[in-house]
């Protein structure tokens, strides 16, 4: 059975890239277009995989990010970072998120900073699905 | 009442990172989220005889407000805030209100351009168009090149004028909100000539006297919670007292209130906010009174 990829982001030419990056390799995606929406989708839908960017409205992919690594129920969802925030940033916001809210999370194993090649995206979908 | 979430509504030549840097202070306030706005105006995309709609210009539009943007944001995410943007092709205030809307922040920063007389009356008339269709704090920051205030120290000095109006209490529970933040505030009231019963010095003394008392009360109420104040009494037009008074404490920014009977006598007269805000060349913090039930 095909899996499922929740894409989140705010930007609709970026969706319809990843949209179609993922169809093309037989994977079904759903789409978010904001944080709020994208963890109210990951509980409701229960996605294989996240794509998940960084800036957006309504909630950021930072917060959104440490708060599925520091819950227990969301903890083994895999998540590919693709945003244009700098790797370094975003690890830095998370250090800063560790120390406020007392739970350390993870780096992000694929962290891919925009503008990427759709066979370098797919490539980390499949190293994350197979 | 605090400030947790603020909107930053940005043209990139009107108000740039280091008016975003300046309102950091109020971190010590609560301000956690920050969300970015840019409105590309319809005109600069629109169809063009011979060209049609102009989708490269507004594709080159975008991705710069976005590098803007990203850059902005890696420095606050790397402070631990939460930032969130907002690039679109719209009118300004319609587009400013639907944010608005879904973001609910606690105050509005907006620039205020002063490059032609077009764009100055256009100017204008957005912020006191923001003023009526909004119940959310306004901050009117002034162009970069004819600001002469120090952008790091914004609340440093405020200078804040009542008039008793009902938006007063509102106004003080926002400067409360502030206490971590604030250096010392000035707390101004000016009589109009027209107030005075005769023009007598005993009689303005009284005047003096009785509103001095008032605005002493506030700034009591002030100072309890460790926020300094002090009180002045001015007599004229209240315009270009509250100006004077400003220059005279050299003040970082003057707040004003803005109540619905202003709103509509505006339209008439031009009220004393809007005017100070599109003609000061302080910062001006506006808040409008609370919406009647």
């Amino acid at each position: 059975m095909s899996k499922k990829v929740l894409v989140v982001d705010d930007d609709p030419d970026v969706r319809s890239f990843v949209v179609t990056v993922l169809e093309e390799n037989q994977y079904i995606p759903l789409i978010a277009q904001d944080g709020v929406e994208g963890l109210e989708k990951i509980e409701k839908e229960k996605p294989d995989l996240v794509i998940l960017d960084v800036l957006m409205p309504r909630g950021s992919g930072i917060r959104l990010y440490h708060h599925l690594k520091s819950h227990e129920q969301f903890k083994a969802l895999p998540i590919i970072m693709f945003t244009g925030i700098a790797l370094r940033s975003f690890l830095k916001s998370q250090k800063v998120l560790d120390e406020f809210q007392g739970a350390e999370v993870p780096k992000p194993d694929i962290y891919l900073e925009k503008p990427v090649d759709p066979e370098v995206l797919a490539a980390a979908v499949r190293k994350k699905l197979g | 009442m605090e400030i947790k979430k603020l909107l930053f509504v940005t043209k990139f030549e009107d108000l740039c990172y280091d008016a975003l840097n300046s309102l950091l202070i109020l971190r010590k306030a609560a301000l956690g989220h920050v969300v970015f706005l840019n409105v590309i105006e319809r005109d600069k995309v629109a169809m063009k005889r011979g060209a049609g709609y102009l989708k490269e210009e507004e594709v080159k539009l975008k991705e710069t407000a976005n590098i803007r943007f990203i850059d902005w944001a890696e420095n606050l995410f790397e402070m631990g805030m939460e930032v969130g943007a907002y690039i679109e092709v719209s009118t300004l205030i319609p587009e400013i209100l639907k944010v608005i809307e879904k973001e609910a922040p606690d105050l509005i920063v907006i620039g205020r351009s002063h490059k032609g007389a077009l764009e100055q009356l256009y100017s204008g008339s957005d912020v006191s168009e923001l003023v009526r269709r909004t119940r959310i704090p306004i901050l009117v920051f002034k162009h970069m090149a004819e600001n002469k205030i120090v952008p790091e120290k914004l609340f440093e000095r405020p200078i804040l004028a009542t008039n008793w109006s009902e938006t007063g209490a509102r106004m003080m529970e926002y400067i409360k909100g502030m206490k971590n933040v604030i250096g010392e505030i000035h707390i101004i009231h000016v009589v109009k000539d027209s107030a005075l019963k005769s023009p007598d010095s005993h009689e303005v003394q009284k005047v003096r006297k009785k509103e001095r008392k008032k605005l002493d009360a506030l700034c009591d109420e002030l100072e309890d919670l460790g926020i300094k104040a002090r009180s002045h009494v001015y007599v004229g037009d209240p315009q270009k007292e509250i100006e004077k008074a400003a220059k005279e404490y050299q003040a970082s920014m003057i707040i004003l209130g803005s109540s619905d009977k202003a709103a509509i006598l505006e339209r008439w007269t031009g009220s004393i906010s809007k005017n100070i805000a599109d003609n000061s060349i302080f910062p001006c913090l506006i808040i409008p009174g609370q919406k009647e039930n």
